[in-house]
């Protein structure tokens, strides 16, 4: 197996494990092997990034402005455990 | 195989728990930033502190939203924001619409929170309603979201530089979130809308091909050349970033 034969099966060797060919030539190429390890790598940075964006207030004060607006929002009810 | 199995079951299992606990960070986060408000604008949200700070469980808190409540909702915003603006924004790449998306998402929200029947985690429902907010925007601005003709073959270009010299630009232990996140603020809108959605959202290629209107073997296309896409970007924003601090 070649780097092209290795390389045109990527994703499905990404998605789902290679086979025993493609972790031969794995095992022998540096080049596809740094490549699977970067894009593997890529994927598990992802998952690593956390929702900490903030919107600016801006956003909470249109949303409130377009419920009233709207007719939407009702009073505020404070009662009974609040 | 085993270097490169990657199971179904446990993509699965890391993105609940992954919901899991970024609801309970969303939750600590939204108590403390309420808690330590100035004076001004904690007046706003006395009643929402009250909600979020007296520990009321958030089921009960969709309850009272569901009834009308603007306390309650606004406490919603508060432990949702967060992620629904981080959403929009990654997927988007533009301040501005994600702020304006985040605001039609909680207004569908508001809309539509009496349909909220608790089959999956609220944070779920209400995740999925944002993507739907961000790509029906897309689809109105007329932005490819992912090209009909895509097959799941690579093309040439899409290929690895075959630079052998460059072994020594291997990403592991490089990236930092802000590396990836400005190389993502560089991809073609349809790359990377499917790569937020899939690598960091977590969903299946056959969600992703349901909400986008595609194949799943396009959806899967897309997410590679992404990846691949990424990894030339990387490699270039490193090296300039390690300049720049010279």
């Amino acid at each position: 197996m070649n780097c092209a034969e290795f390389q045109r099966d990527l994703p499905l060797i990404i998605d789902t494990g290679g086979t025993e060919e493609q972790e031969d030539h794995l095992r022998s190429c540096e080049v596809c092997r740094d490549l699977v390890n970067d894009l593997r790598y890529i994927a598990e940075q992802a998952k690593l990034l956390i929702p900490m964006l903030e919107p600016s207030p801006k956003v909470w004060k249109g949303i409130e402005e377009k419920l009233k607006d709207q007719g939407l929002v009702k009073p505020v009810q404070v009662r009974r455990t609040l | 195989m085993s270097i490169l199995l990657q199971t179904e079951g446990l993509r699965v299992a890391n993105r609940k728990a992954a919901e899991d606990i970024q609801s309970s960070q969303a939750a600590t986060a939204a108590v403390t930033q309420l808690m330590s408000e100035p004076a001004g604008v904690a007046k706003r949200s006395l009643v929402t502190k009250k909600a979020l700070a007296t520990g009321i469980p958030e089921a009960e808190i969709i309850e009272r939203a569901k009834e009308g409540d603007g306390a309650c909702f606004e406490a919603l915003y508060s432990l949702h924001k967060r992620r629904v603006y981080s959403l929009c924004l990654r997927m988007t790449g533009n301040t501005a619409e994600a702020e304006d998306l985040t605001q039609e998402a909680f207004l569908q929200l508001y809309r539509k929170i009496a349909t909220f029947r608790g089959e999956s985690a609220f944070s779920t429902w209400l995740h999925r309603l944002s993507v739907n907010v961000v790509l029906m925007h897309l689809r109105k601005k007329g932005l490819p979201e992912v090209s009909l003709e895509e097959t799941l073959e690579p093309t040439e270009e899409d290929g690895p530089k075959k630079d052998i010299g460059a072994c020594d630009q291997v990403l592991a232990g490089s990236i930092d979130r802000v590396n990836l996140e400005r190389a993502m603020e560089s991809l073609p809108p349809g790359y990377r809308i499917i790569f937020v959605l899939h690598d960091i959202e977590g969903y299946e290629h056959n969600e992703i091909a349901e909400m986008m209107g595609c194949s799943i073997g396009n959806s899967k296309s897309q997410l590679h050349k992404a990846r691949m896409k990424l990894r030339d970007l990387l490699r270039v924003i490193r090296p300039m970033r390690a300049a720049g601090k010279k």
